[in-house]
């Protein structure tokens, strides 16, 4: 497969991914109207409930999404065989992970990859590397794109494994920051450019 | 200043503000008559007409959230909060004035559609967008008039806040620990935090700025012209952004604010999940929207993402929750 098919089949894939989300917070917003019914449910067991099953409905949406992160991020680094290897691999660790300990265990260690992968995409961008290979153009695009990506697995991770360390909200504000700039750097990526020059 | 004085801004409030909303209401009536009138004549002296009459409502606009300000001013100088001793137990300061942010109760749609007004009037020259989005700023008003008159009835939750502090402190009710335990959270975690002005306007200007991608995706949708997929795409660029650093700012202020309240898979930030996601599926789709149907398909989730936009902003109103007015 061509890699400009590549990348238009991974977008397709990641809007599909994104979707079901949304369909799953609808089921949320649902289910919760309904639970409602009693004003003190909240305070109940059903609520702890609820968020776990909401969890468990979210989080095989979430391995999707980062392993289509995890092919569209390498892929700027590693040749494309190599690639479906990689997310193979990624994908059978974390699948062997959830069997033994869970779908939270699996996803924990899918974003623990993904935060180094992308650390490396981020130095490599930031030190101007021919390696990589990207579909935006120029310095500023290519790393607010990196940016974004790194926020994103950054923000989810602290999520999913940091709530109880004092460390969350610093590291929530680092990621916001690098998601924000990473935003700003991909959308408006000619007018960076010329600020930097 | 006190009590009395407080009171009698907010009656005034409403004497200067109400012709103001009337005006915005004839007006824009007006304006959405004008706007059919050009998309049905296709006459450049209709549309002259309806681009003076859109500055003269944004105008407006901006003069009546002129009056919200200074009716706010008025708010922090006439109310002094002052909780008596015996409460020095449970409330750890001696007194609190409230500085109450412009986009709460019925101010935040009044917000909402002045920054639609003024974005509409960005893409004043591309002449059938702006008309189409004259007819939805048209309804907006309408809305806004009938629904969310900030004029009307200013602040009635504020303002039965304060109401009930002020009789519960007069009469040495028993509830007062009750009262003032509400008030002092309310002022610290709600109404004085600074992320109140910054999570909710953000999220506000976001929607403006997603009006007109949404007004775009369905002009994409009828004339198949690339300047349409470019605007939508301007503007998405500048609602996503705000939406995003918007949406992620309410975090740290839920901790604080919430901390060991129900408020995750809330109904509000579930929509909010929903909206931010589907609005990411657009941004993707985009790449692409020049191969085979994915043209149409981008449109159409660019409609979707405002209708999911509109249901989150809803869910306030109709789903119970903690972002929510109304109870089980």
């Amino acid at each position: 497969m061509k890699l400009k098919n590549y990348d238009y089949y991974l977008i397709i894939l990641t809007a599909l991914i994104l979707f079901a989300i949304g369909l799953v917070c609808v089921y949320g917003i649902t289910y919760y109207n309904y639970l409602a019914v009693n004003p003190q449910w909240t305070n109940t067991i059903q609520y702890s409930r609820y968020i776990e099953d909401m969890n468990s409905y979210l989080f095989p949406f979430l391995v999707l999404l980062l392993l289509a992160l995890g092919l569209c991020i390498p892929k700027r680094l590693l040749e494309q065989d190599f690639l479906v290897k990689f997310t193979a691999l990624s994908l059978g660790a974390t699948l062997l992970l959830t069997f033994l300990s869970g779908i939270e265990k699996g996803l924990v260690f899918l974003l623990a990859t993904m935060i180094i992968v992308q650390s490396f995409v981020l130095i490599k961008t930031i030190k101007r590397s021919n390696a990589l290979r990207f579909e935006k153009e120029g310095y500023a695009g290519r790393l607010g794109s990196s940016l974004l990506h790194l926020g994103l697995v950054i923000l989810i991770f602290n999520f999913m494994t940091l709530q109880a360390s004092s460390f969350h909200l610093l590291i929530f504000w680092a990621g916001m920051i690098m998601i924000t700039v990473g935003n700003i750097f991909s959308f408006y990526p000619e007018w960076i450019n010329s600020l930097l020059k | 200043m006190g009590f009395s004085e407080y009171a009698a801004a907010r009656e005034y409030l409403g004497i200067i503000g109400n012709p103001v909303i009337t005006y915005i209401l004839v007006l824009s009536l007006f304006l959405g008559f004008l706007s059919i009138l050009y998309l049905w004549k296709k006459k450049d002296k209709y549309y002259d007409i309806l681009i003076k009459c859109l500055y003269i409502v944004t105008g407006l606009y901006l003069l009546g959230f002129i009056f919200l300000v200074w009716f706010h001013i008025q708010i922090y100088n006439t109310i002094l909060i002052q909780y008596p001793a015996f409460l020095a137990q449970m409330i750890p300061v001696g007194e609190s004035r409230m500085v109450i942010p412009m986009w709460i109760e019925s101010e935040k749609l009044y917000f909402w559609a002045m920054a639609s007004m003024v974005f509409a009037l960005t893409v004043r020259k591309r002449k059938e967008l702006m008309a189409f989005l004259g007819i939805i700023l048209t309804v907006f008003s309408t809305i806004v008039y009938f629904f969310s008159n900030p004029f009307k009835e200013p602040l009635p939750i504020v303002n039965s806040e304060i109401t009930q502090w002020f009789s519960t402190l007069s009469s040495g009710d028993a509830s007062i620990f009750q009262v003032a335990g509400t008030l002092y959270g309310r002022i610290t975690y709600y109404y004085n935090s600074t992320y109140m002005w910054i999570h909710p306007p953000m999220l506000f200007v976001a929607y403006a700025s997603l009006v007109i991608t949404a007004v775009a995706c369905v002009y994409m949708l009828r004339k198949h012209e690339k300047v349409y997929d470019d605007i939508a795409y301007r503007y998405a660029k500048i609602g996503y952004i705000l939406l995003t650093t918007g949406m992620l700012i309410g975090y740290p202020w839920a901790i604080e604010a919430w901390k060991d309240s129900a408020w995750w898979w809330d109904p509000k930030i579930s929509g909010s999940i929903m909206m931010w996601v589907l609005y990411s599926a657009y941004l993707h789709t985009r790449i692409y929207a020049s191969k085979g149907k994915m043209w149409s398909v981008t449109a159409y989730l660019g409609i979707i993402c405002f209708a999911s936009l509109v249901f989150t902003y809803l869910l306030t109103y109709i789903v119970p929750g903690i972002h929510s007015v109304v109870q089980p």
